[in-house]
This record gives C-alpha cells, structure tokens and sequence, in this order.
C-alpha cells in the first residue's frame, strides 16, 4: 500500500470523492454569487442563494447515486474511500442538507437574517461530513471532523441576536473542541503503537497480537468517546439539549440528523473495519487473525450494552419533563442514538442495515417535525412551549396533521418509517439474543410515546391559550414537508426496497480497503 | 380464491376517508353529509361482510377466503389474510356494531365532527385487520394502528377527565403489545434456528418447539398484551376510567370489539403458540377470571355512574370468556366465543343506552334518575330485555352463553363453576337494583318530567340489537354451528401439544380431530 508510484489521476479523484469536490468547489461558488449580487435586495439574494444551495445538493446527490454508489476503491494512498456504505451514509446527509436548504428559505427570510454565509456553512457543513464517513484515515477523520464541527458551531450560533443561541453553540463549541481533541489523542496513542493511522493497517496490525494491549484498548476508548459525543450517546450528552434549543430550527433539525449520521456511519466504519472486521460474504477471513479481533468483542460490548440502555433511557425520561418542544426533541433524539446503538451492538448485517435504514428514516421525521417547528416559532413569537401548541391542530389542520404524523413516527407506531426501524434494530439484538435490553429499551419507548403523544394531545385536545400565529410558510417548506411526510409512510408501508439498498451498502464494509 | 373479500372488507370503511377530508364541516348540512357519508362506507362495508357470511364454509377446520402476498421478503413478512370459524363471528359483529354506532353519533358528537368520523372509519379498518390477520407483523401493525384513533376518539370528544383517562389507555396498551413484539420477533428467530425459514406466517410458527424458559416468558408477554386489553383483574383499572370518558360511540366500540381483541389473541394467538406456557399459567389465569368476575360485579354493585356500573359489568363478563376459553372443552370455548359476541351486543346496546338519556340530561347517576318507566315507556322496555339479556335470562342471547361456559367448566373444574355461577347471581343484583333505581317508583327529579322517549334514529340503531338478543337466545345453533369444526381444532391444537409436558390434561385429549387442516398436517 505505500505505492511510491502514486500519480495524481484527476479522473479516479474526481470518481471517488466527486460529491466532495462539487460540495468544496461550488462552497466557493456560493461565496463568489453572494459577493456578486451585493447590489441585490437581501431577501432576493437570500432566496437566489438557498435554491443554489438546493441545485449544488441535488447534483451531489446525483453524483454519489450514479457513479460513487457503482464502485469500491479509494484514493490517495487510502485516505478516502468509496463504498457503498459510506455513500449511503453521504447520501443520507445530503438528503438532510437538501431538505435543511429547502426549509431555510423560509426559515431566514421569516427570521430575517438574510446572510450568504448560512448556506456556504450549509455546503460546507455537509461537505465535512461526507469527508468524515468517507474518510478511511484516522487523521483525515479528524480533519474532516473539525471541518464538520466548525461549520456546524457557527450554523448554531447564527441567530445573532438570540442569547440562547449564542449560549448554546459556545457550549457546543467548547465541548465539541474537547471531544475532538480526545479523539485526537486516541489517534495519535494508535500510531505510536501500529504505526499506521489506515483502518485496515491497524486492524492487520493489531489482530497480530497487539489487540488487548492496554494502550490500544485506550486509543480505542478514545476514539469511541470522541465520536459517542458527537453521536450523543448518554453520558456524553450534556451539550446536546442547550445546543438543540437556542440553534435556529432548521439547523438543529439538520444538526440531529446530518452530524448523528456522520457519526454513526464513522463509527460503524471505524469499529467493523479497524477493530472488529467482519468476515467476507465467503465466511473467510479477509487477512489472517481477523478472528482475534472477535475477542475485542468482550471489551466493547458491554460498554455499548450499557450506553444503549443507559441513552434510551435517560434520553426519553429527560425528555418527560420538557416544555419546550425543540428540548424535547432534544431529549428525543439522543433517545433514538440508543436505539441505534442496538444496531450496532448487534453486530451483524441486520443490525448495520437497521442502523442505515434507522439514520434515512430519522432523518426524514426529524427534519420534518423541525419544519413544522419552525413555521410556528420565531424569532418574535418564540412559541415553542408546549402551551404554544395548544389547539393547533385545529387552527393549522394540515400542520397539525404533519407533527403528529412525525411525532407518531418518532415514537414508533405504525403504519410509519419509524416502527420498521425500530423493528430492524431491535429484531437485530434479538436475533443475538439481546432480550433483555430488547425488552428493556422497548419499555423505554412507552415513555416515550407519553412524551410524543403529549404535544398531540396539546394540538387536539387542550384550547388555545395564548394566541399562536404562525409565519407565512414558504412554498419551498411545503415541498420539503411534503416529501419528508411521504417519505414517512412510504418507507413505514413498502420498507423493502431501501432495506434491501442498506443491507448491500452494509456488506461493502467487510471488503479491504 | 376469487376475489379477495377480506382485503375488500378490511380496507371499504378507508374509502369514505377522501370523501369526507373533502367536505366542509361549517355548516349543520356540511356536517350531515359526513356522517351520513361515514354511515354509507360502513353499510357498504357490512353488505361486503354479508358476502363473507354466505361464502363461509362451516365445515372446514382451517382458514378461509386466503390471501397471502409476500410483504418485505428478507423478513418472511407477508401479507397474509384468513378467516376461520373463531373470527368469524368477530368480523361480522365489527361491521354490524360501527354503522349503528355511527349512527348514534348523529346528534352527540357536533363538534369536530369530520375528525371523529375519521378516527370511526380508520379504526374499523384497524379492528378488522386484527381480526383476519394471520402474519404476525400484520397482526400488530394494525393492532397498534388501532391505538391512535381509539386514544383520539376518548381524548378529543371525551368527557371531563379525558386527557388522563386517553393516555392511561394508551399506556396500558403500548406497554403489553411493545413487550409482546419483542417476544414475536424472538419467537420467529427461535423458528429460524430450527428450520431455517424466516417468517411471520402463523401458521408456520404453530408447534414451533421453544426451550421452556422461553415459551413461558413469551406466553407471559403475549398474556400480559392481551389480559390488559380484555381486561382481566388486576390489570383492569385503565377500563373504567376509558368508558366513563369516552363519548358513547367510542364505549360502544371498546366494550363491543376492542375488549374482544383481548380474547381473541389469547385463542388466536397466545395459547396456540405456546401451549405449554399456556398450560403453566392456567391456574393463575382460572382464579384471575373468578376473580374479575366476582369482583367486577361487586365493585358495578355500588357505583353512583350507570355508565361505570355498566364498565365493571364488563369485566364480570369478560371473566366468564377467559374462564370459557380456559377450561379448554368444546362447551366451554363455544360459550367464550358466543359470549363475546353477547357481550358486544348486549353491553354495546346498554352503553348505547346510557348514551341516550345522558344526551337529554346530561348526566348519569342513578340518583339523578327515577321512575323514568312511566315517561319513556319504550326506552324503559328496550332497557329491560337488554338488562335481562345482561343478566343471562333464558330466551335472552346471556343465557346461552353463559350457561355453555358454566357448563364447559363444570366438566372439568367444579369449584370454578360454582364460584362462577355465584357471578351470575351478583349480575342479577347489580342490574336489577339499578333498573329498579332509574326505572321504577315515583319520579322524585322533576327535570325528568320532560324527556321525550326515543325518536325513529334512536330506534333504528337499538331494534337490530334487540332482535339479536332474541335471535342468539332462541336459536343459538345458528350461531354456533359456524364453528363447531374451528372450536375442535382449537382445542386439540393446544390440548394435544399440551399434553406433553402436563400429563394430567390429556383426559380430554381424546377429543378426534376432525379434519385437521393443511396447516397442522403441514407441521
């Protein structure tokens, strides 16, 4: 693998990470046309900005479908990848950037924060994260990483004028900085003993016999604790709920969906391909030892054991006592990090095809009860109490309609996109015989079906008290709501087909890089 | 098979939804014209069920009118549809109870009224679903799908206490079905490892052998879904505060189908699936049923509300279905299932009842009530044949069901038989002693001088109930005829397996099987 002959063939670069290069590429772009129509009206250039923004996704997206999704291989001497696994991931985030730059629209001219660089940190947002899942190197993870992290504390803090917000993403920031700077040591205590940051040297590498050295385990620990933060998994999850709620709607919505996917999908990446590499569709082992690594199973099973009870539980029981529904969804979501972790702690094809499925399905009910959110708060209104959401269901029927339709598909209630992914995942435990935190994790769904059932039973069974209008509701939001709606009940009636694509984008891991 | 008749009945009450989601409901005509398009899609869906009721072929053990399209293969999950002489009657008594429900909802629910008759026709779908399911994810997919409009239905149009009575229920619920997927899935994976087939098909995972532990646990998760939605003591509490809440049409369809949806998982799904932790349980399960049918008629004895009176009467009945089902003999059964369709009757017709007079005086304790007999002669009489049917009167549809329970039960347990028919006695009591409070003696409230008796809607939607309680009492071989074949291979799928590790139950083992169907042959 250290090929000397390494020769800069712009073509492969442009097949392997061409969805980067549009994102990086047209960043600078966006840039250039938001200095260019300066002249412009704000709300015109704005809007202009925000449908670039949608056109730059929709291409990326297009790329990664038609040309990234047909291959396997890497580039730069194994710095990134494409597989069919980390373009799924990627495609799940520009999906949620795509709908995030649909819903921003409306969010910043009702909001009047009419900026450019909203959606350059948007682009660039979802370009980091792309770079992360389809990074197969620990320090390009890291890089990619910051990149991510960067562009998201300042999507965080763009309400200028909102203390919340600002409280919110300095938090975020000086946490993040410290989780990312764990992870960084974990990276560099791994090279000093392997001598190697690729994920495939280090597991040929460490399955010699280096696999229950104390200082692996550590890095190890590192790296896990690094991500668990971004992934928001109990105990790492103090940042998320103060972050959740003073970020502007849109961006928290794509917050919780796009950063917990490049989370997870890293962390799929770095734990089955680094240390505890699946064996290939043939049942052999791709390189000797592999099966050594099986023994670090004893190590990190329990742990992710615990933390997967440990988050559905604090995460759905934190979330009962909420008022304000962003902090709610706040609680909520790291409630649904834990369910993912069933997945993962499953460790077997069904579980990572349960996680992907999980993180598409997520992804289109959290945006979308975002979208609603934000059309009835803001930045004057505020109305994001529970009290606000008194009687909307009558007064906004078609509004009403859709939180509950997200709502109900966040607590996992059929016929919707999020009992099939709760049924993948937990089926995935079972089947490895995980019964008791099967059973104990779908009781801590019950709490939260009280919690998710509670905003409905504000919109059509308490009256108004306080006189909530909403804002005008942007065509662009409509279609966006849409989508994520159909999306919804499509995926809860006729799941099989994206199931089927996670499952072959899954089995791409157990390939070498 | 020719036309798929069971999707056609499931899905018809779906059809009116667009219609109505067109309508506007401003004005009093907008409004009428919902309901009256509510009532149209559910006739249309029980002349749909009539065609069930002809083509039903009574001879056969197995299930009828099949469809079965695969769903989400990799799963083995199917679209898998079947009717047998045990849902039989379930489904029919669905499609007959929601017009007539509907119907009485004419003038109770005015507001929100396209709302309401939504939730109405999404749960009749729901309740027919579970009942003609034979793919286990089917199952719950529309048992859960049945929470929603339920929780809607108490928590929206409800009375006073509704919020806490709509997420009790919801609860209560959700808790039971949660723990009992788990175990479907763990039950499927269990028939993965030994056959190597994943599904979900029901009949496939009958006689799956599970390791002891196992089916124990499992038939607790599943009893434990299902003796929450019978209800059974002790599990009973979110009963009465639903009723006492819901408006009349959604008590009607809780005591008339939901309740049913209890026992008919235990027969359909718990107890055939996991015979031998069904064996382990029956004890608890016989003295939790004499329990709830001796306690929930002493507790209906001193209520205040007729409609919580009515509530706790419930659960007195449903214990004679789960004693009926569990002294597993051809009687016994019978009568469980004929009770159950009594029990939606009889218990539909009184909720509908209350409903009425509550709509003119707007409220419902006895003591508000009194020698009403003589304002409204023909509500009193419709309340008469209707407690006696309550009560199990001989000519009356209570009777025969309850006298083939005590029958069934004698045979096999005689202490249980007599507990149970003290049951009877105290159900005497509590009825009577109610009638003769609101019915009888001197009108002591002058606001009741002035009620008027019931007008010709009133009387449309409780006439087909009354002659059902004659029917059913006069002629129950009608009825039961339907599944003598069904009930046997019932029995025998769950005594013989039984038998194995519980010696002592075999005595009635030698009950023939009478045309054991594919499916068993299959196994």
């Amino acid at each position: 693998m250290n090929d000397l002959n390494f020769s800069f063939d712009l073509f492969h670069l442009w097949q392997v990470t061409g969805g980067q290069l549009i994102l990086i590429v047209s960043g600078l772009i966006l840039i250039c046309a938001d200095m260019a129509m300066l002249k412009t009206d704000d709300a015109v250039r704005s809007k202009r900005l925000g449908w670039l923004t949608v056109i730059i996704f929709a291409l990326t997206a297009s790329h990664m479908m038609s040309r990234e999704w047909g291959i396997h291989n890497t580039v730069f001497m194994g710095i990134f990848s494409a597989d069919k696994f980390s373009i799924f991931v990627s495609i799940v985030m520009v999906i949620s950037g795509l709908l995030a730059a649909l819903m921003s629209i409306g969010y910043l001219e009702n909001n009047k924060v009419m900026k450019g660089e909203y959606y350059v940190l948007l682009v660039y947002a979802v370009a980091g994260a792309v770079g992360l899942v389809q990074s197969v190197d620990l320090l390009m993870m890291f890089i990619t990483l910051e990149v991510m992290s960067l562009a998201i504390y300042a999507l965080a803090a763009f309400l200028k004028d909102s203390q919340p917000s600002q409280e919110g993403a300095l938090k975020y920031f000086l946490l993040g900085s410290f989780g990312s700077a764990i992870f960084l040591f974990g990276v560099a205590l791994i090279y000093g003993v392997t001598g190697s940051i690729n994920l495939t040297h280090i597991a040929q590498t460490i399955s010699g016999g280096l696999y229950e050295n104390p200082a692996i385990l550590l890095a190890f620990v590192m790296l896990m604790a690094g991500l668990f933060f971004k992934m928001a998994m109990v105990p790492f999850h103090m940042w998320t709920p103060d972050v959740y709620e003073g970020a502007p709607s849109v961006v928290t919505g794509f917050m919780a969906t796009a950063v917990k996917a490049a989370a997870f999908g890293v962390f799929i990446k770095l734990l089955f391909v680094a240390f505890s590499p699946m064996l290939s569709h043939s049942g052999q082992p791709d390189f000797s030892s592999t099966v050594n690594l099986a023994a670090l199973g004893a190590y990190w099973k329990p742990v992710i054991w615990w933390m997967a009870l440990l988050t559905m539980f604090f995460g759905n029981l934190l979330a009962v006592s909420q008022q304000n529904v962003k902090r709610m969804l706040a609680y909520s979501s790291i409630a649904h990090a834990g369910y993912m972790a069933l997945g993962i702690l499953a460790a077997n094809g069904d579980g990572r095809m349960g996680v992907l499925f999980y993180l598409f399905a997520y992804t289109l009910m959290n945006i979308g009860a975002f979208g609603v959110i934000y059309v009835i708060d803001g930045k004057e209104r505020d109305a994001q109490t529970l009290d606000d959401y008194r009687g909307l269901g009558y007064k906004y029927p078609a509004l009403g309609f859709l939180m509950g339709l997200f709502l109900v598909a966040m607590a996992g209630l059929p016929p919707t996109a999020g009992f099939i992914a709760k049924f993948y995942v937990f089926s995935a435990a079972i089947k490895e015989g995980y019964f008791l935190l099967a059973a104990l994790g779908i009781l801590t769904s019950v709490i939260g079906a009280y919690y998710y059932l509670r905003v409905i039973y504000m919109m059509y069974m308490k009256e108004e008290i306080r006189d909530v209008v909403r804002g005008p509701v942007a065509a662009p939001t409509v279609i966006a709501l849409v989508i994520t709606a159909l999306g919804v009940l499509y995926l809860g009636i006729l799941p099989e087909r994206l199931a089927d694509i996670a499952n072959v984008a899954q089995q791409s891991l157990s390939m070498i890089f | 098979m020719n036309a798929p008749i069971l999707t056609y009945v499931t899905f018809l009450p779906l059809f009116g939804v667009p219609f109505i989601l067109a309508m506007s409901q401003k004005s009093d005509s907008g409004k009428n014209i919902i309901r009256g398009i509510a009532l149209f899609a559910s006739l249309i869906t029980f002349i749909a069920s009539l065609r069930i009721y002809f083509a039903f072929d009574p001879s056969i053990a197995g299930f009828q009118f099949i469809e079965d399209h695969p769903w989400i293969n990799s799963y083995g999950i199917h679209y898998h549809m079947g009717m047998d002489g045990l849902s039989f009657w379930l489904v029919l008594l669905t499609t007959f109870l929601t017009p007539l429900t509907i119907l009485s909802t004419w003038r109770a629910i005015d507001s929100r009224v396209k709302e309401f008759q939504i939730s109405m026709l999404v749960l009749e779908t729901a309740m027919l679903g579970t009942f003609v399911a034979l793919d286990l994810f089917l199952f719950y997919v529309f048992w859960e799908i049945m929470l929603i409009p339920m929780y809607l239905i108490i928590g929206v149009w409800g009375g006073e206490r509704r919020i806490y009575a709509a997420i009790k229920f919801f609860l209560y619920t959700a808790v039971g079905s949660l723990l009992m997927l788990v175990c479907i899935i763990g039950l499927v994976y269990f028939h993965h490892q030994q056959t190597g087939e994943m599904t979900f098909n029901l009949l496939s995972l009958y006689g799956t052998s599970i390791p002891r532990f196992y089916e124990i646990m499992f038939f607790a998760a599943f009893a434990l879904a299902f003796a929450i939605k019978v209800p059974m003591f002790p599990l009973h509490t979110w009963l009465p505060d639903a009723h006492v809440e819901a408006p009349t049409a959604g008590s009607v369809i809780l005591a008339g189908i939901l309740l049913k949806m209890g026992t008919y998982g235990f027969f359909r799904f718990a107890m055939p699936l996991f015979p031998a932790g069904s064996a382990y349980f029956t004890p608890l399960i016989i003295t939790l049923s004499i329990i709830g049918i001796i306690y929930g008629a002493l507790v209906a004895m001193v209520q205040p509300d007729i409609k919580k009176l009515v509530a706790y009467s419930s659960v007195s009945h449903l214990g004679y279905c789960m004693l009926g089902l569990y002294v597993l003999t051809r009687q016994g059964v019978e009568g469980s299932v004929l009770q159950m369709i009594n029990h939606g009757i009889s218990t539909g017709a009184l909720f509908l009842l209350v409903g009425v007079v509550y709509e003119r005086r707007h409220t419902r304790l006895i003591k508000e009530y009194g020698g009403i007999a003589r304002i409204m002669p023909v509500y009193s009489t419709i309340f008469m044949i209707v407690t006696l049917s309550s009560i199990g009167l001989p000519t009356t549809n209570g009777f025969i069901g309850e006298f083939l329970i005590l029958l069934g039960t004698f045979k096999v347990n005689k202490l249980a038989a007599v507990l149970a028919a003290s049951g009877v006695i105290l159900g005497a009591v509590y009825m009577l002693w109610m009638v003769q409070r609101v019915f009888f003696g001197e009108v002591t409230n002058p606001k009741n001088e002035n009620i008027p008796d019931l007008n010709l809607r009133e009387l449309a939607y409780l006439a087909p109930l009354v002659v059902l309680i004659f029917w059913i009492g006069l002629f129950p071989n009608f009825f039961l005829k339907k599944m003598h074949v069904s009930v046997d291979h019932f029995i025998s799928q769950v005594k013989v397996e039984a038998a194995a590790p519980s010696p002592q139950v075999h005595q009635a083992a030698a009950i023939e099987l009478p045309g054991v169907t594919v499916a068993m042959a299959k196994e």
